[in-house]
């Protein structure tokens, strides 16, 4: 399980935003469409990486789970007891 | 004559060992094309049961589902017709069943109160599919037979309808599996609506032709396409532009090319198909490089495929040659227009008086309202659309399509839509990218553009959009286009406001 859940959601969120933000900046608790202006299209993309690097299989959650996932802190939550599990 | 593609299909149970996939974040359902057969039978039997029968036309408002494939295909085999409705844009409400002659409406969406019998949830086809198939000795499709209607996007009013001809359909299907080959092994992967007939297309191309097709949404399709590892995916040129950003990133991190865009696309593509809407050349060249050819084509709903890059006849820069169907003609003033063997039709369905006549001259020709020229060799090239054509009061025509393209390419927003409203010079509305806007970015892309343009074609004034152009936001269309008059209508204050924006130096 990597060691920080959260830093590394800044990290792929951060990849994602076109202008490559310093991730420490990112505010959990925004709105990621309204705020960060990320697309559903970009919202997989960003979850997808942010799998593959937490080593947690994306077939583990649904498209409701996904427009549940509004804010960085909801897709964290919604990520940790599945890294949990592979710890 | 050729025999029709459609009645074979649905006369005939499949033999081959092809597959449909409809799946999503969190599900995926598999199922040979023999079974889905059988099941749109029992939904045909099913409907005929409830009194739908030949001539009748079942409207259908859901996101890409199973049911809506049998709905489709069980209609096809009743004779009944389809007209498929973009989920969000519609209410399946009574007004809409009126509107629009139906005598079903199935949809996803709930359902509201007042709504008459014929609004039904989608749902129930699930049960249905379920029963034993009846024999269904499914009426011949004549060529000039319209199987259903589409609805043009883009437009800020009601949108019109267009029924489309078996005869069309037929012949579009056969053209382009004369370009691709598409067979068994092959696996095309579709997301964008269903209610768009050109995503059913590769349905009907599955059940002759015995290839594998995914069907998913826009919002799961990057999830899925590594997953079910597709040899074909059909998108319009934002979805690649999207794919190419985050390969890009990848490419960055020090990722092997090859190995990043089989980590988006599985590693199985053998090319990938686009169209709808003018595309980047750079992405077109960057997936070309990745080693992910990429073949655009040029079509309007009102004509089918027009033209199509393909593995025997690519010319970059071009949207293809003419389909063997299909002739190119450039008239007097520049504008292309496309002639059928077996036009779509010959008039819309539902439309304002004249729009008809607008659009589909005598002689199976229609007027696109695009300019663009042919080469010596037959490939077009689109230069913009003669309605995106802003009259100056000095009398110069600005094709401003030309314009946007370049401001977009500069990488520094994600869409521009120019306007005149004035006559005191161009402004534009440009869609950030997500995040913060850089407008050091903007303001050099704006230098950069002006500088490579003629004094008339000089953009005077930049607002950036408060969010980014989406579908959902209703400023861009299913096929990722913008909407010029939900823009304007969002932004007229600003636009006409001289000291909004960021100004030219």
């Amino acid at each position: 399980m990597p060691a920080d859940l959260d830093t590394l959601a800044r990290e792929q969120l951060a990849q994602v935003l076109r202008d490559r933000p310093d991730p420490a900046t990112l505010d959990a608790g925004e709105d990621l469409a309204e705020t960060y202006g990320l697309t559903s299209l970009n919202k997989v993309l960003f979850l997808t990486s942010l799998c593959r690097a937490a080593d947690v299989g994306l077939e583990r959650f649904t498209e409701d789970d996904l427009a549940r996932m509004r804010t960085l802190g909801d897709v964290v939550e919604a990520m940790r007891p599945h890294a949990d599990q592979k710890g | 004559m050729t025999a029709s593609i459609l009645n074979r299909i649905i006369a005939e149970r499949p033999a081959h060992d092809g597959v449909l996939t409809v799946a999503g974040l969190g599900h995926r359902r598999a199922m040979p094309l023999a079974e889905l057969h059988d099941r749109a039978r029992a939904v045909a039997g099913a409907l005929r049961r409830g009194g739908i029968g030949e001539g009748d036309r079942i409207g259908v408002l859901a996101a890409n589902r199973i049911e809506w494939i049998l709905l489709d295909l069980a209609a096809l085999m009743l004779k009944a017709q389809t007209a498929g409705f973009e989920p969000g844009k519609f209410t399946p409400d009574a007004e809409l069943v009126e509107r629009y002659g139906l005598d079903q409406l199935y949809t996803d969406a709930p359902i509201p109160d007042g709504a008459p019998p014929a609004v039904r949830p989608i749902a129930e086809i699930a049960r249905h599919a379920d029963e034993d198939p009846p024999e269904i000795h499914a009426p011949l499709w004549e060529p000039e037979d319209c199987t259903t209607v589409k609805f043009t996007s883009g437009s800020t009013g009601v949108p019109k309808g267009l029924e489309a001809t078996v005869a069309s359909i037929d012949s579009s299907l056969r053209d382009v599996q004369g370009m691709f080959d598409h067979r068994p092994g092959d696996r095309l992967l579709v997301f964008l609506p269903l209610s768009l007939l050109q995503q059913r297309y590769w349905l009907y191309s599955a059940l002759r032709w015995g290839h594998d097709l995914v069907v998913t949404t826009y919002q799961s399709v990057f999830a899925v396409m590594p997953a079910v590892e597709p040899t074909v995916v059909m998108a319009v040129p934002g979805f690649f532009d999207s794919a190419r950003r985050h390969l890009e990133g990848r490419l960055a991190d020090g990722v092997d090319a090859a190995k990043a865009a089989a980590e988006l696309f599985g590693s199985r593509i053998r090319y990938l198909w686009t169209g709808s809407a003018p595309a980047d050349p750079a992405m077109l060249r960057f997936f070309t490089e990745a080693g992910l050819p990429i073949f655009e084509g040029y079509g309007l709903n009102e004509t089918c495929i027009a033209t199509k890059n393909h593995p025997g006849a690519h010319r970059e820069g071009s949207v293809g040659k003419a389909l063997p169907g299909k002739e190119i003609l450039i008239d007097a003033d520049g504008v292309v227009c496309v002639r059928s063997d077996h036009p779509v039709n010959t008039a819309y369905t539902f439309a304002a008086p004249g729009e008809s006549e607008r659009m589909f001259k005598p002689g199976g020709l229609v007027r696109t309202g695009d300019l663009g020229h042919l080469d010596e060799d037959g490939y077009l090239y689109i230069h913009g659309r003669s309605d995106d054509v802003i009259v100056l009061d000095n009398g110069k025509k600005v094709v401003v399509r030309p314009i946007e393209t370049r401001f977009r390419d500069t990488g520094a927003v994600a869409e521009c839509v120019l306007y005149c409203r004035n006559q005191t010079g161009l402004v534009a509305v440009v869609s950030p990218h997500p995040g913060p806007v850089d407008r050091a970015a903007v303001a050099a892309a704006l230098a950069a553009v002006n500088a490579g343009s003629e004094p008339d074609e000089r953009i005077s004034r930049v607002i950036t959009a408060d969010e980014p152009f989406t579908i959902d936001n209703g400023l861009l269309t299913s096929q990722f286009k913008p909407i010029r008059g939900r823009i304007l209508e969002r932004y007229r204050d600003r636009i006409a406001d001289p000291k909004e924006g960021l100004h030219a130096r």
